[in-house]
């Protein structure tokens, strides 16, 4: 119960840098998805479940708030594949090596990937926009910047478990 | 039924994840119902809310350079006030002399961004005026440097509004100097294309781009952006256009809100005539 509590302020705080911050973190137009390293980060440290279902309810608020018409639980459907992608991560004797190790960066780079893949597989539908030229242009390097971003939640744990 | 639980119970990740997806092509699926129009209302309410109580976050980081560029407007509106008040004076002799009707002009909202939603090619503000201001679905949302979108959903206090770094967007736009009509749109990338002008039509680097007549949704004249680059491709009837929006779209911080709304019977002949 305690734990659920935190989780869910600490999403609500990320959901307020997601609108704050982010913004100025955009390099050109690539913004990097820190609700996916969330996501990840509750795959490693709680399981499949948790983050399934969690990837799901963030996508939902996402989709409802960006206030759009055609696209509604998009998002909810790639953070809650991103979710259960990420839960393959989860080692219960391994958690914290994971969380402040190599691991966590490919865990958050896989996962946000694939959930570019699919985000743009279903987005691009009907549009004049080529596939292969916008996953080039948007879906590795936001990967990549996400990853990026990831390295900091993991110098933390290294620096708090590790040493 | 003690076993169909414990299967279930043994595969609950998967059965989790089954019911996502498919809430998700329901929600997906269910696009504009009216039930979703609720739901969504209540959710720009709710994260308005709080993105509006804890917006003096970036504010306070913002406030030096925001002080200098005020400064820099400030005198730069002074002086371009005198040249207008100017040249109303003699717009106002020569309107007299031609017998013109005056023109109508429109009235605007001033709104504070409360919040930014950049998703992959999705890109929207959220601002602190909605219905009880007299904002509505489809109004143009303006900067003092330009067009920055235009208005998708609102509820009481809050609406929501789609930019030009949105895919989705289609904006009717003319190349000032040479008079060229095309229509804008955003495939990713800092700048913007104008698309369907024809390669024996003039235009240039620098060139303004401004909204045009054509546009339903848009006043004319509104200004968009630049032409930053140009480029012909051989065997293709149109020539690509690049245009650098005026309105740093990244960075909006106050906008206004143009409480023009679309003329519906216009919007409705031509949709009819699209399908």
């Amino acid at each position: 119960m305690h734990t659920t509590a935190i989780s869910t302020f600490v999403t609500l705080l990320l959901f307020l840098v997601h609108s704050y911050l982010v913004p100025y973190l955009t390099l050109v137009d690539v913004v990097p998805d820190i609700l996916l390293i969330w996501i990840v980060y509750l795959a490693i440290r709680r399981g499949q479940l948790v983050s399934t279902g969690a990837g799901f309810v963030i996508g939902l608020v996402l989709d409802l708030s960006s206030g759009e018409s055609g696209m509604l639980g998009l998002a909810a459907l790639t953070k809650s594949v991103g979710g259960f992608m990420a839960g393959y991560f989860f080692n219960e004797n391994r958690m914290l090596q994971v969380l402040s190790g190599y691991q966590f960066i490919v865990a958050v780079f896989v996962t946000s990937l694939l959930h570019n893949v699919l985000y743009f597989l279903i987005f691009l539908q009907g549009s004049g926009m080529g596939w292969w030229d916008t996953f080039l242009r948007y879906a590795v390097p936001t990967s990549l910047y996400t990853a990026l971003l990831a390295l900091l939640p993991m110098f933390i744990f290294s620096r708090k478990y590790v040493s | 039924m003690r076993r169909l639980l414990d299967t279930a119970l043994t595969y609950k990740e998967y059965l989790l994840l089954t019911v996502c997806v498919l809430l998700s092509i329901f929600l997906l699926a269910a696009q504009d119902s009216p039930q979703i129009r609720r739901i969504r209302s209540i959710t720009v309410v709710s994260i308005g809310f709080l993105q509006d109580a804890f917006g003096f976050v970036p504010n306070y980081f913002d406030l030096r350079e925001e002080n200098r560029v005020l400064r820099e407007q400030n005198v730069t509106l002074s002086e371009e006030l005198s040249r207008l008040r100017e040249a109303a004076m003699e717009n106002a002799r020569l309107r007299k002399m031609l017998e013109l009707k005056e023109v109508g002009r429109y009235e605007y909202v001033s709104a504070n961004v409360v919040g930014k939603n950049f998703q992959l090619l999705r890109n929207a503000i959220t601002i602190d005026v909605g219905d009880e201001e007299g904002v509505a679905a489809n109004m143009p949302v303006i900067t003092h440097a330009g067009l920055v979108g235009k208005i998708m959903v609102t509820s009481s206090r809050y609406a929501v509004a789609q930019t030009l770094f949105h895919t989705e967007m289609r904006t009717s736009a003319k190349v000032q100097r040479g008079r060229a009509d095309g229509i804008l749109v955003w495939e990713g990338g800092a700048s913007l294309k104008l698309k369907n002008v024809a390669k024996t039509l003039d235009v240039q680097v620098g060139d303004e781009v401004v909204t045009s007549e054509y546009s339903s949704i848009f006043p004319p004249g509104i200004p968009i952006g630049v032409v930053s680059k140009t480029h012909e491709i051989t065997g293709d009837l149109f020539q690509t256009i690049e245009v650098t929006p005026r309105a740093d779209l990244y960075r909006l911080e106050e906008v206004f809100v143009v409480t023009q709304v679309p003329d519906t019977s216009r919007v409705a002949v031509e949709q009819r005539a699209s399908q």
